[in-house]
């Protein structure tokens, strides 16, 4: 309303000078002329106008708006007031994008964030010190350019959000990083980088105390249980009253000595790199073997069967994979009474593979199935130390599946048996 | 600061392969930093496994090293690229070879780790010698990154690095011979030692080359065979 009361002042100033330049123009008789030259003078004015207008704009200075009546001066204060609230908007904006930047820069993990390319779009300070980015060189070059490791390229390249990927800081192999993916946006990726490398020493420190413990106490038990056997053979030791004792000092010695060799053991699987010397394992035939053998460890033992339905191979550690289907053989047995059936299942579930021992026991409750396989866990503490176990069969078989990349799912419900399937991905495989 | 412009093609196919090859060669620095990492490690920890697997994947670098080759012909004879554009082909060639050439030497180190895994001879020779291999290792780390970023300031700066490792090549040298002077039995293992020490210097040698690459790239100059003061006369 403010513009059509502007436009009604224009017109009435171009019938104002319409009238003047007629009336002078007829007092000398040059009507035609004076009309055509006032007309002249009003476009001029309004070129000039816009003239200012544009410089206005181009200065892009919100004070100082020349001063105007009519449409012109409605123009300028229209713009004017547009471009204050635009200012203001964008403070406010700036502001907060300031807030937020300054917030993920105090991230202490390396963040990245990656279009659709791989191109590095944005990135906070802590990838400058972990990554090895520069602030400003940076932006708009593929991630993989700089963090070149072929591990870590292939693992920005795949994008799987599931995994992590340890691997080193670039231009520093001493700093450890555990890197993630995360989608984010319209098929923009946010790469993730948390160093580990005091972690990763914890646990090398952790792992090689236990080992260097467990290696220590080897000698002085071998010399203990070495006495305590020449003890038992000694037939000139009359006196009844120690035969119990040096019994069960023989039976808790050979314990001890089994806890030993399953903690280096253990050590050994975690400590070693993944790539050892690999070979085709038949595994129909592995576990053919660990039945015949556990068969034969009494006449206490419950039925154990057999059902190979796939021929697949798995690409791995014979002696290894051996004694994780051992373990859990022999789990089942102390687990299963004499008159019930212990199965071992090799078969295929597409791509993969699966290896099944169930048994129907008498079965784990739920709430311990998610900490079996820490170790020296015990569902029920008096009760497996008398059957003879060391409490850390269930690690080494999860390490060992580790290393040939499977995993292990445990399903039982009490007094209905258990299950203990290790799934084998089809990368593993062979035939 | 010189920007690399690979976007400047109506053609968006072209800058793509532009941008592929780039980041295919420094995809292969990756791997062949990597087989340096390995060599070198394993010949800091007597590890005759992790230099057996540098020696085996060595193929890998080799096959690197062809495919771009195939790539950048391609380019040559289909797009017949000119200025800036051909200029970045014939770097990447260039150091191509290069890094094809750093990772036969980082196997030649990985062979006298596996060789001298066994022996006890001048396990001082060995910390100079792994010292050595971590000043390359910096090394080419750095002239790949200025590579990424088109960075002359970084590329001079690693040409520089080059007179650092000559001087700790020669004291690695001197240390030898004292080693063998005193001790005649130790005279193969030392041998071997120098041959790894040698490879690593070269190495950086290797690393000036791409330097010079990455200064004709963004500069367009032929720096090769000029003397470091006078390119950074020139540039710096």
């Amino acid at each position: 309303m403010n513009a059509r009361s502007g436009l009604v002042q224009e017109i009435w100033r171009i019938a104002v000078l319409v009238l003047a330049a007629w009336a002078v123009g007829s007092l000398f008789d040059q009507t035609l002329l004076v009309l055509l030259l006032a007309l002249l003078g009003y476009i001029a004015r309004n070129l000039l106008n816009l003239q200012r207008l544009a410089d206005w704009l181009g200065s892009q200075e919100a004070a100082g708006i020349p001063f105007h009546v009519g449409l012109w001066g409605d123009i300028y204060s229209r713009i004017a007031r547009v471009s204050a609230h635009q200012a203001q908007r964008e403070r406010r904006l700036t502001t907060l994008l300031n807030e937020y930047s300054a917030s993920t820069s105090a991230l202490p993990d390396a963040t990245v964030a990656l279009d659709t390319r791989g191109r590095i779009r944005w990135f906070n300070d802590a990838a400058i010190r972990l990554l090895g980015l520069q602030a400003a060189k940076d932006v708009g070059q593929p991630l993989s350019n700089l963090f070149r490791n072929p591990e870590a390229a292939e693992f920005i390249r795949r994008a799987d959000y599931s995994q992590t990927l340890q691997t080193t800081s670039p231009g520093n192999s001493e700093r450890k990083l555990e890197v993630r993916m995360a989608p984010y946006g319209e098929g923009q990726t946010l790469l993730l980088a948390q160093d580990v490398s005091e972690r990763l020493r914890h646990e090398t420190v952790r792992r090689d105390f236990v080992a260097n413990v467990s290696h220590e106490l080897r000698t002085p038990l071998t010399v203990l249980s070495g006495f305590i056997e020449n003890l038992q053979a000694d037939q000139s030791l009359q006196d009844q009253r120690l035969r119990r004792p040096i019994e069960l000092m023989a039976q808790q010695s050979a314990r001890m000595r089994q806890i030993v060799e399953d903690l280096l053991l253990l050590a050994k699987l975690e400590g070693e790199s993944k790539q050892g010397k690999e070979q085709d394992i038949v595994v129909g035939g592995v576990l053919r073997l660990v039945a015949d053998e556990c068969r034969a460890l009494g006449p206490k033992v419950a039925e154990i069967e057999c059902d190979i339905r796939s021929t697949r191979r798995v690409l791995g550690d014979e002696k290894q994979l051996r004694s994780a289907v051992t373990n859990l053989v022999v789990n089942a047995i102390h687990h299963t009474p004499a008159d019930g059936l212990i199965t071992l299942v090799w078969e295929d579930r597409g791509e993969n593979s699966l290896l099944e021992v169930s048994d129907d026991g008498e079965g784990i409750a739920a709430e311990h199935i998610p900490r079996l396989t820490e170790r020296f866990y015990r569902v029920d503490n008096g009760r497996s130390r008398q059957r003879g176990g060391t409490g850390l069969g269930l690690a080494i078989v999860k390490h060992i599946l580790k290393r040939h990349d499977a995993t292990l799912e445990i399903k039982s419900q009490l007094g209905e048996g258990s299950r203990f399937i290790c799934h084998f991905p089809a990368s593993r495989l062979l035939g | 600061m010189d920007t690399i412009d690979l976007k400047h093609h109506y053609s968006q196919q072209f800058n793509a392969e532009l941008e592929d090859i780039r980041s295919r060669v420094l995809q292969m620095g990756g791997l062949v930093e990597q087989q340096l990492e390995m060599a070198i490690d394993a010949l800091n920890r007597g590890e005759s496994a992790t230099a057996e697997m540098v020696v085996a994947n060595d193929c890998r670098v080799n096959a690197c090293d062809v495919d771009i080759d195939e790539q950048c012909t391609k380019i040559l004879a289909l797009r017949q690229p000119t200025a800036s554009d051909l200029r970045l082909v014939l770097a990447v060639i260039r150091t191509t070879a290069d890094l094809e050439r750093i990772g036969d030497e980082a196997k030649r180190v990985a062979r006298m780790a596996i060789r001298a895994a066994g022996g006890d001879h001048g396990r001082n020779l060995f910390g100079r010698i792994v010292h050595l291999g971590t000043l390359v290792q910096r090394m080419l780390h750095s002239v790949l990154d200025a590579l990424a970023r088109m960075d002359v300031e970084e590329a001079i700066q690693v040409a520089h690095e080059d007179v650092n490792i000559d001087r700790e090549y020669e004291s690695v040298m001197r240390q030898s011979m004292t080693y063998m002077m005193e001790d005649p039995r130790s005279i193969p293992c030392v041998l071997d030692l120098i041959w790894a020490a040698r490879a690593l210097e070269r190495i950086g040698d290797r690393c000036c080359n791409i330097s010079e690459y990455v200064i004709y790239f963004v500069k367009g100059r032929n720096v090769r065979h000029i003397s470091l003061d006078e390119i950074r006369k020139e540039f710096g």
